[in-house]
């Protein structure tokens, strides 16, 4: 028996006991996305939401939480999830400041304007994300959850169109141009990052089986700081609704 | 009873509570900051030739009968909405010293001055050789030796795409190849941007015409956005000039892809057409307005300072009236306002004239 045998058995021996102890737990978890990109506190700029709808943004995990005994309330929980984040939004803007940049690789493009009328977006992100999370189980019915997440952007679409209005050149003071409809795409420019706030709650309705709602607050803009597509600041903001088996 | 899966449910409440908390977000409505004067009227018996408000040079150009602009005149003006300006609509307005419309947004902070410009031209002759500079995108467009406005180009539409602010990034420049002076107007084929590309429009033909360039019109009716002409009074007989032309290596059709075997070639001409109302792009060859045509007859390339003598034909059956309008239109791709032709392509134009 040479060192090395020892150590691995000593190893699965820790394990065995250590298993006999704390309470470990493999979750899959399904659901939905629902929410929006969106700044926090809407700019003036924005005049009216005509309609919103949520994109078919699924969301499906794996998750493993630990407890150090399987009656103690408080545990930790780790996971990764495959998650698409997307909303369509129609809205109404008024001297909207936007600056659009295109480069071809032959040269730059840009072009820097105030828009009013009918704008349409479109945004349909697909994330790897790793929460982390505290968690707190009161009683066998209910479970909480508060923690953060880092999410890697592997799929990007940010796009939509500008229609039945006018862009001022350069700005308010600027020649008034009429626009039936522009498209937009701002898919590549978006961070490929983001960390955030998550939490949420369960509630057992089978033996293996929970409904859960966990909210995801991004804490980054999804867009970079030199991007002035937008002039404000815009969130990853979605609830995740759906159910988690336990494995 | 239908059943209602509790997903769907709960789905539809997720989606109604995040549109009622988008409602909710809405701000009070900003102030409006624009400042624009969007009509200038007086009444038609007053103008040789419709009123045209420059919003990208911030002038008001009029074509007044010379009792008007001995006269005066008390425009009616509209605004941006909430704008109030100095002096007034309906106040007049004299032509012995220059006069400054100041406009100021109901928002408060901002304002805007127009010059009123009083357009006539005395002779119908041009070298070209004033030329300015547009404050914001810095396009060059050239000028009558008091400064006064009577040609434009495609320059101010260019501007919208995201080309280099700077005078050699616009297809109309001036250039120190002259035939006559120091400058003459250069007119070059640029190959369309990125931004450009989106709305379908791979190359900007040079142009250079008498008129006015409606940059509202710019993306919606790009050929209304050109209008073409200024008011002349006389019988026009002979349209001469001096031009050079050297056409681009590849011509290429409106996708962006190269037509073989095809050669790009220039446009210049001159029509005489009645009314005040100016012709545009979609007219400038049809309209039944048209009283008599002189056009280059071959637009191929010359090396050389070439001289042109072309005779005005005129259309029979037609009748000159009192009000005319005189249009003269080059460019450096003659298929340009369908964005075909060969990217630098150039045409230089010299010492134009209207013989009457």
């Amino acid at each position: 028996m040479n060192i090395r045998n020892i150590f691995l058995i000593s190893i699965l021996a820790f394990g065995a006991r250590a298993q006999a102890q704390i309470h470990l737990e493999h979750r899959i978890q399904a659901g939905f996305n629902i929410g929006g990109t969106a700044p926090v506190g809407f700019p003036n700029t924005i005049r009216k939401v005509d309609s919103y709808r949520p994109e078919f943004s699924p969301s499906l995990g794996y998750e493993l939480s630990w407890r150090p005994s399987a009656t103690h309330k408080w545990g930790a929980a780790a996971g990764v999830k495959l998650d698409y984040k997307g909303m369509t939004v129609k809205d109404e803007v008024m001297y909207f400041h936007t600056m659009i940049t295109m480069d071809d690789g032959s040269g730059k493009s840009e072009f820097e304007g105030a828009f009013t009328g009918k704008n349409k977006t479109t945004v349909r992100n697909a994330y790897v994300s790793f929460p982390i999370s505290a968690i707190y189980m009161p009683n066998d019915k209910w479970r909480f959850n508060l923690g953060t997440y880092m999410a890697w952007l592997f799929s990007a679409n940010f796009h939509g169109n500008v229609s039945d209005g006018y862009i001022r050149n350069g700005g308010s003071l600027g020649e008034k141009v009429a626009v039936s409809q522009a498209e937009f795409d701002f898919g590549t420019d978006m961070r490929r990052f983001d960390v955030g706030l998550q939490g949420g709650a369960e509630r057992r309705v089978g033996k293996k089986l929970r409904v859960t709602g966990n909210l995801n607050w991004g804490l980054r803009p999804v867009f970079p700081s030199d991007f002035r597509g937008m002039d404000f600041p815009m969130y990853n903001i979605y609830v995740t609704l759906g159910v988690a088996y336990r494995i | 009873m239908t059943h209602i899966s509790p997903y769907v449910l709960l789905r539809s409440v997720a989606a109604i509570s995040a549109f009622a908390l988008l409602q909710a977000c809405i701000k009070p409505e900003p102030p409006n900051p624009e400042a624009d004067i969007e009509t200038f009227t007086v009444p038609d018996s007053l103008l040789t030739g419709d009123i045209f408000i420059d919003q990208s040079n911030r002038k008001i150009l009029l074509y007044l009968e010379p009792e008007a602009f001995e006269s005066g005149i008390a425009p009616r003006i509209t605004l941006s909405a909430g704008a109030t300006v100095s002096p007034a609509s309906g106040d007049s307005i004299h032509f012995t010293k220059e006069v400054v419309y100041t406009v100021s947004s109901a928002s408060g902070e901002n304002r805007k001055q127009y010059t009123v410009e009083v357009v006539s031209i005395g002779e119908w002759k041009w070298s070209f050789e004033k030329w300015l500079v547009q404050d914001v995108d810095n396009y060059q467009y050239p000028v009558e030796s008091e400064g006064e406005q009577v040609w434009s180009s495609g320059n101010p539409g260019v501007a919208l795409s995201g080309v280099p602010k700077q005078p050699s990034g616009y297809p109309l420049r001036s250039t120190d190849d002259s035939k006559d002076g120091t400058h003459a107007a250069e007119l070059v084929t640029l190959k369309g941007t990125t931004l450009s590309g989106i709305v379908g429009i791979k190359l900007f033909a040079g142009s250079l015409f008498l008129g006015n360039f409606d940059i509202n019109s710019a993306f919606l009716e790009p050929l209304k956005a050109t209008q073409f002409g200024q008011p002349f009074a006389g019988k026009a007989t002979r349209f001469t000039g001096h031009y050079k032309y050297t056409p681009g290596a590849t011509y290429q059709d409106k996708a962006g892809n190269p037509v073989p075997g095809y050669t790009d070639s220039c446009a210049i001409y001159a029509v005489l057409y009645t009314g005040r109302t100016r012709l545009d792009a979609t007219n400038i060859h049809t309209s039944d307005r048209i009283v008599a045509v002189a056009q280059l007859p071959d637009g191929s390339g010359r090396g050389n300072w070439t001289h042109f003598n072309i005779p005005f034909n005129y259309i029979p059956g037609r009748k000159s009236e009192r009000d005319m309008m005189m249009a003269i239109v080059a460019s450096s791709s003659k298929d340009g306002d369908q964005y075909r032709g060969a990217i630098g392509s150039r045409l230089v134009i010299d010492s134009l004239a209207i013989i009457q």
